[in-house]
């Protein structure tokens, strides 16, 4: 079938099956690699994208339902240099692996879009479906709040 | 004994300018950007093909017969693989495992044939095709059952398997590997104990769930060149290993080639070699094409090392003055299938089972029991976090039987410096007590919390640990270093850089050496064609190890630099210093030269010709005090581990008394690292193996059937903590008692964060509730269920 | 893993297109919208249709919108739509409690209401809470629209009362004042599938609604507690009355996420503390919507 998307801007048109998952797509068929394949059933967050402004989990998205959509993954926004989200995160070590860490990222994007200034309540319930083993959380959730306006309890 | 520190005399913590720093991670900005590139990451090109494995359904069956004629004709399909095609067994301690399984069949999930196809989907479509047939024997599912007189044995050749010299297979019986430690009389310990506590303790399987599942890629070229992308902890013996097991097809060392890119958690799941024979030696029977094998979740949970399960039974005697004369401790480790790594887990744990305590009678016998469970293996902890359990669990009832104070126990029996090991050798330094009082003060120890809550109440816990690096005698380290044109520096190593921040750590050792800033010094992953040899990045050892291999060629650098000054200017060598990239020289302050004017092209002389060249150099680092040549029966004569790394946890709970549910409102752990090279990376350490060590006891809850076959291999039904899953508050605390032999006196710390986690939270919840759990997990349900038993019976 | 499954996708732009497609009954046919279940199902080979029918791109089914004395919720609204929307904060407080604790902020941006109850399983967390409301979810189908009473809408484990070849275009969702708690016993403080749940609704004079989830093959309403709750004030008699019937009324499984007997206990403590939080936010007064109460 024919699918036409928009990954981080550009324009994409290619042919998939109706079974081929978006996130394999992305992957080997666009080039895009920092959303990962982790449990492909929705329960470990590293696939995640930003699919027309809202986070999604790319395993249980068929590539064709995303035809006419916009995605947007880490690489597309660190264009320009990293945020000020992800410059947190670098200088607090927030990451060991890193393997969830593009998930993560976007997860803490799409939260600090929606709550400028999230507590700690809400920046665990933004991150709870992203799955990190390494890290306890506690350095991450230190760098969403510090990039939080002033968010407290 | 510890050996002395190898090379040069440690300099005083005031005079560090890199070393003890919370320097930024050099791998940070690939991993926030999304840069980070891993196994399945890397491009191969259309030729790239892909395997899928057909898996046993049974937990043990003889293999009658296996038809892959649909398989073969099904689109897509290059070539089908049994264990006709690979006869040949592997190991890394023991060779008690074949690539394909042969005749049988001894879990649930062993690997018996595999398809290379064109696509994934065609792969897993010609996987259902594969026609094999049965003949289904009853299977043995438990330790206690697998040891019990008239047991059917799983390995009925277990004499004839190769294996390390340590290691004591009892023949006729599952009986894999027992480790004995016999030191003093217990017997008459025990009479002469004015208290003695006898129970038993039961620990279950768990899984380390990197996010990252097991993935490799092989290519077996047309020249016999087989190349392996792999996510491991351990590309060396990975190396190793394949060179071994396909040395029948004529590959020798050079042949074959390891390349490990960032891995996404190893927890020791991604050590020794699992899955990844697999993909190696089916890219032997379709030459020139890339062939990638990637594990699904499920098969991540029932088809890779697990941590395997423990049934402990404790004894130990105490005087009433609190003092533990005799501790008799039998594991009967649950090892599965095939216990070619995991045998050592039972050895390294046999070896240290009376905890961190000064135990003069000591009777331990810790035994590697094969089962029709899926193989175990190592797992962060290394059957240290196991027999804790049982062992602080005990230590605080003892106290409380005695009359003492749980803490002023473990103070008054704490193994210190000088202190007889187990196996007869002594303690090393250890921050021990200090780690105990500074644990105890962070939770406010000995002052009781009420909740404001009608429905919870609060309860404190604290418990110690200690753990030892569990290596082969000779496990080595090694280091290339060289410095570029404009002064930075390249360094290769073989550790892997599994999140913990090694690739910084060394970076900050070379630095500290050479007085180039760590962000000019590159310390990239691991190639085995390229890079040195390190054994594996396992025992939380590389700090110690392959940072006492960078310390030396960064020393050895520093020498080569000092040589060319001395042969262009004459300054005696040992006149000269490094500061701020530049050599300087005590007796002429005006002298300084930067390492960028001459590090690549040398110095031109006042006759015009050039002295110096390229600064290269290299180090290596192999124990030479350790042997394990101790004796079968006592465990006595050899000094088989490098020295312990110890520290105390402690925890406040609130415990919801209808529910069960707990909430850990304040954790504190210290951990001795000799001296914290980066604290943050410490402090990463400490939170990260706190909670993964918490989630053993209060979430994971690895379930098996009646067949043998895991219940829950998803994340959506074994729970690993997520961002609501941690404690509200976090007190990590750094003791620095240096290690003589450590570089700068670092030792690790990786492992030891999470040991004392299950024990501290069994301790806390009787302290809440006076009700003793002694099987893990501790979860909310098995909490409420025995607050209703206690409450109605 | 790949979905090995290979099938045809069509995606209709009206309804009229969609009931054509899954009236071929010569074809397995199988409806996606959020498609957090099914795309599991798919890649677990659970399911294996001939064609799946993408109802994402038929217009109105995304309405969200309060209707006379009703809340008409469309097929295709998740439940992130449900926690911000306001008018189901005014009107149904309650949905945006159950939304919040359904899986994660990635599931919810795309996992639908309607789809979590067409799934029907056990631990479905809107189950026991439209089963409290007074809920209608309405079809439409080769012999047109057809409204059916949400009680009668779980047949049994994994069935509704929706045929094959209809498709869920909305559910109403009647509102009049009232209190109400989900309250969803799960394995720890993240994501979870619901080892129990219970939902409740208090409305003025004493009446009460009472159902639960995960503790028989579909979620449940109690009438036998409702109509001993109903113009009794509440109480401590009261409670310990009606808590006693619960062993009664529900039928647990013991599997790998709860034994029968933790089931049966914990939901006599959700039920307990559901009606007093229930009770006290009728009045307005009790923990915010959003408190666990366990």
């Amino acid at each position: 079938m024919n699918l036409k998307i928009k990954v981080n801007g550009e324009d994409w048109e290619l042919d998939v099956a109706p079974a081929d998952v978006l996130l394999d797509v992305l992957r080997e068929r666009i080039g895009t690699k920092s959303p990962k394949i982790g449990c492909e059933r929705g329960d470990c967050g590293s696939c995640t994208i930003i699919m027309d402004g809202r986070t999604v989990r790319c395993c249980l998205v068929l590539a064709v339902e995303a035809g006419g959509h916009e995605i947007t993954t880490v690489e597309g926004i660190s264009y320009d240099g990293i945020s000020e989200l992800q410059t947190l995160f670098l200088e607090n070590n927030s990451f060991q692996c890193g393997f969830c860490a593009p998930g993560i990222v976007l997860s803490a994007t799409e939260l600090l879009e929606n709550n400028p200034s999230p507590t700690r309540h809400d920046v665990q319930e933004a991150l709870a479906g992203n799955l990190c083993r390494c890290t306890g959380y506690e350095p991450i959730i230190d760098a969403v709040l510090a990039a939080g306006e002033g968010g407290s309890e | 004994m510890t050996a002395d520190y190898p090379f040069e005399a440690k300099p005083e913590s005031g005079d560090l300018k890199t070393v003890g720093k919370p320097v930024v991670r050099i791998d940070g900005l690939d991993k926030v950007s999304g840069a980070a590139e891993f196994v399945d990451d890397i491009d191969f090109g259309p030729g790239l093909l892909y395997a899928a494995i057909a898996e046993s359904p049974h937990a043990y069956a003889r293999i009658v017969s296996i038809d892959t004629s649909k398989a073969e004709a099904a689109k897509g399909v290059v070539r089908v693989a049994t264990g006709k095609d690979f006869p040949y067994k592997f190991g890394m301690y023991m060779e008690d495992r074949y690539i394909f399984a042969q005749d049988y069949v001894r879990f649930v999930g062993e690997q018996v044939a595999g398809v290379v196809a064109r696509s994934h989907r065609e792969a897993v479509q010609a996987v259902k095709l594969i026609e094999v047939e049965y003949e289904i024997l009853t299977p043995l599912l438990d330790p206690k059952s697998a040891v019990a007189d008239g047991a059917e044995l799983i390995h009925p050749d277990l004499d004839e398997y190769t294996h390390v010299p340590w290691f004591f297979p009892q023949t006729d019986t599952n009986i894999a590997h027992l480790r004995k430690v016999r030191k003093g009389d217990t017997d008459m310990a025990f009479a002469e104990a004015d208290y003695v506590l006898e129970d038993t303790y039961h620990v279950p399987r768990y899984a380390h769930c990197a996010i990252e599942p097991h993935v490799t890629v092989s290519k077996f070229n047309h020249a016999d060149r087989l190349t392996v992308w792999t996510a491991s902890q351990s590309p060396h013996t990975q190396r190793h290993l394949f060179a071994e097991a396909l040395a029948p097809l004529g590959l020798t060392h050079k042949d074959v080639r390891v390349i490990t890119p960032y891995v996404g958690g190893g927890f020791g799941g991604k050590a020794g070699v699992s899955m990844e024979i697999l993909g190696a030696a089916m890219a032997t029977l379709v030459k020139g094409r890339p062939v990638k094998l990637r594990w699904t979740r499920e098969q991540e949970f029932y088809n890779t090392y697990q941590r395997q399960g423990v049934v402990a039974e404790l004894k130990v005697g105490v005087k009433n003055d609190g003092e533990i004369t005799a501790v008799e401790h039998k594991l009967y480790w649950d090892a599965g299938a095939y216990v070619e790594y995991g045998a050592n887990v039972v050895n390294a744990a046999g070896l240290s089972a009376t905890g961190p305590y000064r135990v003069p009678n000591i009777t331990n016998d810790s035994l590697c029991i094969y089962t029709n469970l899926p193989p175990g293996g190592p797992y962060r902890g290394f059957g240290y976090s196991e027999f804790h359990f049982g062992l602080e669990s005990h230590m605080d009832r003892i106290a409380e039987a005695i009359g003492m104070d749980p803490v002023e126990f473990r103070r008054k029996n704490a193994i210190v410096e000088g202190d007889e090991l187990a196996y007869g050798a002594s303690m090393n330094p250890s921050g021990m007590i200090e780690a105990i009082d500074k644990t105890a003060a962070a939770i406010n120890w000995g002052v009781a919390e009420e909740s404001d809550n009608p429905n919870t109440v609060m309860g404190k816990g604290l418990a110690l640990f200690w753990k030892a690096p569990a290596m082969p005698p000779n496990a080595s380290s090694a280091s290339f270093l060289k410095f570029n044109e404009d002064g930075s520096i390249n360094i290769t190593v073989s550790g892997m850089e599994l999140g913990q921040g090694y690739l910084t750590v060394m970076a900050q050792i070379a630095s500290e050496v050479l007085s180039v800033p760590v962000d000019k010094i590159r310390v990239e992953t691991p190639d085995t064609d390229r890079n040195p040899y390190e054994w594996q990045t396992v025992a939380s050892h590389v700090t110690w190890s392959s940072g006492l291999a960078v310390e030396k060629a960064a020393i050895e650098a520093r020498g080569k630099i000092f040589d060319v000054i001395h042969q262009v200017y004459g300054y005696e060598d040992d006149s000269l210093y490094l500061e701020d990239e530049a050599v300087r020289c005590k007796t002429d302050p005006e002298f300084s030269k930067p390492l960028r004017d001459f590090v690549i092209d040398g110095i031109q002389t006042e006759d015009g010709t050039w002295r110096g060249g390229p600064i290269i150099a290299s180090g290596k680092f192999m124990p030479e005090f350790t042997n394990a040549n101790s004796d079968p029966e006592t465990g006595q004569g050899g000094h088989p581990n490098v020295h312990y790394t110890v520290g105390a946890t402690g925890v406040v709970l609130e415990i919801d008394k209808e529910t069960g549910r707990i909430w850990v409102r304040k954790a504190a752990l210290a951990v001795d690292a000799g001296r914290a090279i980066n604290p943050d990376l410490v402090n990463g350490q400490i939170t990260g193996g706190l909670v993964q060590g918490l989630a053993t006891v209060l979430y994971e809850d690895m379930r098996f059937d009646e067949g043998g076959k895991m219940m829950n291999p998803t994340f959506t039904d074994y729970k690993i903590p997520t961002a609501f899953d941690i404690p509200d508050e976090i007190i990590p605390i750094i003791v620095e008692v240096p290690q003589p032999d450590g570089p700068f006196g670092a030792r690790g710390v990786g492992e030891h964060t999470m040991i004392a986690a299950a024990p501290v939270i069994a301790n806390a919840v009787y302290d809440a509730l006076g009700v003793r759990i002694k099987s893990m997990p501790i979860t909310q349900e098995k909490v409420a269920m025995a607050i209703i038993e206690r409450t109605e019976n | 893993m790949v979905i090995a499954n290979e099938f045809d996708y069509r995606r209709p732009a009206t309804l009229a297109e969609a009931t054509e497609l899954l009236a071929d009954h010569s074809r397995s046919v199988r409806i996606l919208a959020g498609g957090t279940d099914l795309v599991a199902w798919l890649r677990d080979d659970a399911i294996a249709p001939d064609l799946v029918v993408d109802i994402k791109d038929v217009p109105g089914l995304h309405n969200l919108r309060l209707d006379g004395d009703a809340l008409h919720i469309g097929a295709l609204v998740t439940f992130t739509d449900l926690i911000e929307s306001a008018v189901v904060k005014e009107h149904a407080p309650l949905l945006a409690e159950m939304s919040e604790t359904v899986a994660s902020q990635g599931i919810r941006n795309r996992a639908t209401m309607v789809g979590n109850i067409c799934s029907a399983v056990p631990s479905c967390d809107a189950g026991p809470v439209l089963l409290a409301y007074d809920t209608t979810v309405h079809v439409t189908g080769p012999d047109g629209d057809r409204a059916i009473d949400f009680n009668d809408w779980f047949v049994e484990l994994r069935q509704t009362a929706r045929t094959d070849d209809e498709v869920v275009t909305h559910l109403t969702v009647a509102v009049r004042p009232h209190g109400g708690v989900y309250v969803k016993l799960m394995r720890y403080g993240g994501e979870d599938l619901a080892q129990a749940a219970v939902g409740i609704i208090a409305y003025p004079e004493h009446e009460y609604r009472v159902a639960f989830g995960a503790v028989a093959p579909t979620p449940i309403r109690s009438a036998r507690i409702e109509d001993a709750l109903r113009g009794r004030p509440l109480d401590d008699a009261l409670i310990a009355e009606v808590v006693a019937m619960v062993r009664d009324e529900i039928s647990p499984i013991t599997d790998m996420r709860a034994s029968a007997e933790y089931r049966v206990r914990m939901t006599e403590v959700m039920l307990r503390r559901g009606l007093v939080a229930a009770t006290e936010r009728l009045a307005g007064t009790g923990p915010a919507y959003g408190t666990r109460l366990i």
